[in-house]
């Protein structure tokens, strides 16, 4: 029996983890921390789980793992935490805002034999495992280029409104979130095809703007970026937070790969049906394909219970930090950028 | 009557040769290098065969240039100074400066130079551009335009494929989409490309991507190949605002499935034209627009400027996918 818990509840994916945690069979929730408390004691209720008042407490209990799902510039001091007492840490993406931070949290994880696993559920998404597997068959051939999108509205839509103390509406809050829509979208695709490839970014272009939401947030809302990978390839990633909130789905990712064998797509909710209701204004899409969460959740604890390195590792983590850092700065600059400072 | 001659008679000379046909102007002429074609041509719309250009250009009041791309400028100069109107297929030119000279010397000559951007005139794509200035989605965020299709085959001499004929699939191509998102978004600053060929000169395909800064903030995402298996062919745009979205990915508006046991030999053309099932054609609406333009005094839909500006973002892109740098379009000459 594996026993994990969960440090905050800032982000919104705490849940959808805890719901998932609580029906595997060998996993056992010890409990959830949250800074916040009213936060923290609403979800201990929801899902009939412990809360403890202080992250020192849930750690105190005796853990192997635990999920970190703060707040993006709040995971250093978490992750740190754990991982000085020899917990696993899964935690959610981007791992950091910054390079000192990423890096601090890779060695601190590796220095107490604590290992780190960052929260790319498109690793496990069934249908972004299919084109890892054409990609590997090497039927596809030369790789030409990439054209993707991981779109979404804008994060603030993503609290409702008589839910206001559970604080989420950090997601356009520079000084939390470390940014807008490129801190939020460029990490699934960049590290989707670093995996991919088996290559890593060697440059970044990228342009930015705040039209979208303009009265409402003042981080960057529109976002297009165009990597270049070391075996040659491109790739533009869409990560503008351009899903008005009355779009039928939160968002999507979808892939394009045009390779000298031809043309490959992947729209990972693709396996949705439309309900048109009198219940509500507007179409909703249901997805009904595998949940890549369940994936991830089960990579994460196979990992600790075979004790080996989990698939995503810290290091994957760091990876697309530098990349997006170097959004920024070529954002800023208008020129292309070597990652790493390279 | 307004009399029209026709320049060339590959896939764009026939499609506008006919596309006149529905229009009250007369095809009095072609001259093409291809006489057999021109002269089938020439003999099913009741018009005369030229080989030569001058002759043409004392028998008609416009000239219509389908030609290879880096034959416009000559041919256009030269209508010019004739003091004829033109009509000249897209890319406007395989230089800025031929561009350029072209628009000035019919600005100078007093005549009117149409440039046939067509997707300016494809329905899904005038309508959203209706849709965006009518205010449906408000300030134009981000754009994202998609028009891959397969390698032109080479035979026939197929000059498509001769990259200092035509500018290759960048130039030739993606042109269209840098037109549209101009149309949609405004004047563009810089670009920054990458495409396989712009590393890869010799590469047997292309494919590239260019990020275009407009001059009020928008941003557009350009994605153009020659690089799908044939006869594929995929349109497709996107137009976020801060008011709305819209959105008409590839794949999505296509009302017809064919699915038949028996496969015939696949009839696939040298070229890529993308269609959908329409009581006019794309082409036979900018002709007969054009005609208007011409004999009503109508606002062109699409200006030489248009077409000059079109192709300095395409040059643009071609120049920052074989330089790795953003290049600002301004500085393209």
């Amino acid at each position: 029996m594996v026993r994990l818990g969960i440090m905050s509840f800032a982000h919104l994916h705490a849940e959808s983890y805890l719901a998932l945690l609580k029906s595997m069979q060998d996993v056992e929730v010890v409990g959830i921390a949250d800074d916040n408390q009213q936060r923290g004691e609403h979800f201990a209720a929801q899902f009939d789980v412990r809360y403890f008042t202080s992250y020192e407490a849930l750690l105190d209990e005796g853990v192997d793992g635990v999920l970190v799902c703060s707040e993006n510039t709040k995971h250093t001091p978490l992750v740190c935490m754990a991982a000085e007492r020899g917990v696993h840490v899964l935690c959610e993406k981007p791992l950091a805002t910054t390079l000192d931070d990423a890096e601090r949290m890779v060695r601190v994880c590796r220095e107490n034999q604590s290992r780190l696993m960052v929260a790319f559920p498109m690793r496990f998404s069934t249908p972004a495992l299919e084109v890892k597997k054409l990609v590997d068959s090497g039927r596809l051939g030369r790789i030409y280029g990439v054209n993707s999108t991981n779109q979404g509205a804008l994060p603030e839509f993503h609290q409702a409104e008589n839910l206001t103390f559970l604080n989420r509406n950090w997601f356009v809050d520079a000084a939390l979130s470390g940014g807008g829509a490129m801190t939020d979208h460029i990490v699934h695709l960049a590290d989707l095809l670093r995996w991919y490839f088996g290559a890593e970014v060697q440059e970044v272009y990228a342009a930015s703007n705040t039209i979208l939401h303009h009265k409402r947030v003042n981080v960057e809302t529109g976002g297009l970026v165009m990597l270049t990978f070391s075996n040659g390839a491109f790739a533009s990633i869409d990560c503008s937070w351009s899903k008005p909130a009355y779009y039928p789905t939160w968002g999507g990712l979808k892939l394009e790969l045009v390779t000298e064998g031809g043309l490959t797509t992947m729209d990972a909710f693709k396996q949705y049906f439309t309900t048109y209701s009198h219940s509500v204004a507007r179409p909703l899409w249901n997805v009904w394909g595998s949940d890549a969460n369940q994936g991830m959740l089960t990579e994460f604890v196979s990992s600790i219970e075979e004790n080996r390195a989990p698939i995503v590792t810290g290091e994957d983590g760091l990876r697309a930090v530098e990349i997006v850092l170097a959004a920024y700065r070529s954002a800023s600059r208008r020129e292309p950028e070597r990652v790493g400072g390279g | 009557m307004l009399r029209v001659g026709i320049v060339g008679s590959g896939v764009m000379g026939t499609t506008h040769a006919f596309a006149w046909a529905k229009t009250p102007a007369q095809v009095v002429g072609i001259y093409s290098k291809d006489v057999d074609r021109a002269k089938e041509n020439a003999s099913k719309l009741g018009a005369r065969f030229f080989d030569s250009l001058d002759p043409l250009l004392d028998a008609c009041d416009v000239i219509d240039v389908c030609v290879p791309t880096h034959l416009h400028h000559e041919i256009v100069v030269q209508a010019a100074r004739a003091g004829k109107h033109v009509i000249c297929e897209k890319p406007l030119a395989r230089t800025y400066a031929q561009g350029l000279e072209m628009v000035e010397a019919c600005h100078k000559a007093g005549v009117k130079l149409l440039v046939a951007h067509v997707v300016r005139f494809f329905p899904e794509y005038a309508a959203a551009k209706n849709a965006v200035q009518r205010g449906d989605v408000g300030q134009v965020a981000v754009v994202r335009l998609t028009r891959c299709s397969f390698q032109p085959r080479v035979i026939n001499d197929n000059w498509f494929v001769d990259f200092a004929k035509s500018g290759g699939m960048v130039l030739d191509l993606m042109i269209h989409d840098f037109d549209y998102a101009r149309w949609v978004a405004g004047d563009v600053e810089t670009v920054f490309a990458r495409s396989v060929r712009g590393v890869d000169p010799s590469a047997s395909e292309d494919y590239g991507v260019a990020i275009l800064r407009h001059t009020n903030g928008a941003l557009s995402n350009v994605e153009g190949g020659w690089a799908y298996p044939p006869p594929m062919f995929r349109t497709g745009f996107e137009i976020a605002g801060d008011a709305g979205l819209i959105e008409n990915p590839p794949d999505s508006a296509v009302p017809l499935g064919v699915y038949l046991k028996q496969v015939g030999q696949s009839d696939i053309p040298d070229v890529g034209i993308p269609g959908s099932p329409l009581a006019e054609d794309p082409y036979t609406t900018e002709i007969k627009h054009f005609y208007s333009v011409l004999t009503e005094g109508v606002e062109p839909r699409v200006t030489a400027e248009d077409g000059l500006a079109a192709l300095r973002i395409a040059l643009a892109a071609l120049q920052s996918a074989q330089t790795g740098r953003v290049v600002r379009v301004q500085e393209v000459n």
